[in-house]
């Protein structure tokens, strides 16, 4: 829920050439904080974890239209600097199943990846206020996600003018098919035919709110898993 | 559940002239689909485009149950109605931007193998990001092969039930676990043999 399922040809241009661009300007500034020694270690890791959120992705929850992400798990096992590579990994892998469009992955990445930088550092801050694991990244998920949700919602509102442009026009574009409808109909629709966000974002906050529960939940669990078996890759000191 | 195994086998083993096409013109072919997508704004013109694509897929014999994923995007494309108001013209217009963009990707993805599509980014994209592409393909398989066992152990567990919520959230939480951790286990030995075969930072494909 918390990234954008939109199709390519939706968004208007210059916003989905922004977001590649602000996602390689990230990216680059992310690169440089990581050792290229550390980096080539810890690729096979960070495609274990990719792979981790591309098949968490594909166990579908279908009446919410919600799916795990692993975002916030996978941003608090690899770092702040390598989840947003891995987001951009997945991204693309996605898009290839037409799983969200190809032109928005730059977007995309730019919504999960907040996810994930930001379960990173709330975990880190809850746990070292509330020294206990469960309410620290149940916390951190919740909130996590709550504002990759918003960003969602405001890169949709960017596009409103343009999503008004395509419910009123008819036939434009590269091939001018028309369907034989007369003007005045249309004009007179125009009223009716305006953009509803409050609509869209009164569908996708309370079922975002159960998928932030689940996802919450599910990371909780999987890091009290991780915890017992492994509690090394959580990194808590004390 | 994704069905990569097979669209891969697919890629690998299909014999239709669209698999033997060169990976770059099959790309370069997405890429057309894709402006297609973006600057198309009438029904017709996306009606021809599916149409186009759906010929390409029937012609290439790649079984029907593989055209089933092309819907999946649909779900989240039903959200758009709500912003449009219920404007039939818009959600067709949407719909069909989808089907086109999903058909255009399965098309490819079950014509090409996924490393010679790897291959041709490699040449525009940054090595790191191609590595990491494969690396995460690589794994994907790997994962898979854990899950499988995994859904065993789940199912004698309860598997998913509705009628048991937690004991279900539960189950797959450590499904997840597991898979996570065997995966880091399985990555750390993966490293190991990456380097003691010469790998820097750059994965080297056939004929390169």
């Amino acid at each position: 829920m918390s990234h954008i399922h939109l199709p390519d040809g939706v968004l208007p241009v210059w916003l989905w050439v922004s977001g590649f661009i602000i996602a390689i300007l990230v990216g680059a500034i992310f690169f440089r904080f990581i050792k290229k020694e550390d980096l080539a270690r810890r690729l096979p890791l960070l495609g274990m974890m990719a792979a981790a959120m591309v098949l968490g992705a594909s166990v579908e929850i279908v009446p919410i239209a919600y799916h795990v992400n692993l975002t916030v798990i996978s941003g608090i096992l690899l770092g702040p600097s390598l989840i947003f590579l891995a987001t951009f990994v997945v991204n693309v892998i996605l898009g290839l199943f037409g799983h969200g469009g190809i032109t928005v992955i730059g977007l995309n990445t730019l919504v999960l990846s907040i996810e994930g930088i930001l379960g990173y550092f709330l975990f880190r801050l809850f746990w070292s206020v509330l020294r206990r694991l469960t309410p620290a990244i149940f916390l951190a998920t919740f909130l996590a996600l709550f504002c990759s949700t918003l960003s969602m919602i405001g890169v949709v509102s960017l596009g409103a003018s343009h999503y008004e442009e395509l419910i009123h026009q008819e036939g434009k574009g590269l091939f001018e098919f028309h369907f034989s409808k007369e003007k005045e109909d249309h004009h007179e629709g125009v009223a009716e035919n305006k953009v509803n966000l409050k609509r869209f974002i009164a569908i996708v906050l309370p079922l975002g709110f159960i998928g932030w529960m689940i996802e919450g939940v599910i990371t909780t669990l999987i890091a009290r898993y991780i915890h017992r078996l492994r509690p090394d890759l959580l990194k808590l000191e004390g | 559940m994704i069905q990569l195994s097979y669209l891969d086998y697919l890629a690998v083993e299909g014999k239709s002239w669209l698999h033997h096409l060169s990976p770059k013109l099959k790309i370069i072919g997405m890429a057309l689909v894709l402006l297609g997508i973006v600057t198309l704004r009438s029904l017709s013109g996306l009606f021809l485009l599916y149409g186009i694509l759906l010929t390409f897929f029937f012609i290439s014999r790649i079984p029907l149950r593989i055209f089933s994923l092309t819907f999946y995007p649909l779900i989240f494309a039903v959200l758009f109605i709500f912003i449009s108001g219920f404007q039939i013209l818009f959600i067709l217009l949407i719909f069909l931007k989808v089907l086109c963009g999903s058909t255009g990707v399965v098309l490819l993805l079950s014509t090409t193998p996924y490393p010679s599509i790897f291959r041709v980014l490699g040449r525009v994209l940054p090595s790191l990001f191609v590595t990491a592409l494969f690396l995460t393909y690589r794994s994907i398989f790997i994962l898979l092969n854990v899950l499988e066992e995994t859904q065993h152990a789940l199912y004698l567990r309860g598997g998913f039930q509705w009628r048991h919520p937690w004991r279900s959230l539960n189950n797959i939480s450590n499904a997840f676990g597991h898979l996570i951790i065997k995966g880091i286990d399985a990555s750390e030995k993966m490293y190991e043999s990456m380097v003691l075969r010469g790998f820097k930072n750059k994965i080297h494909y056939r004929r390169e």
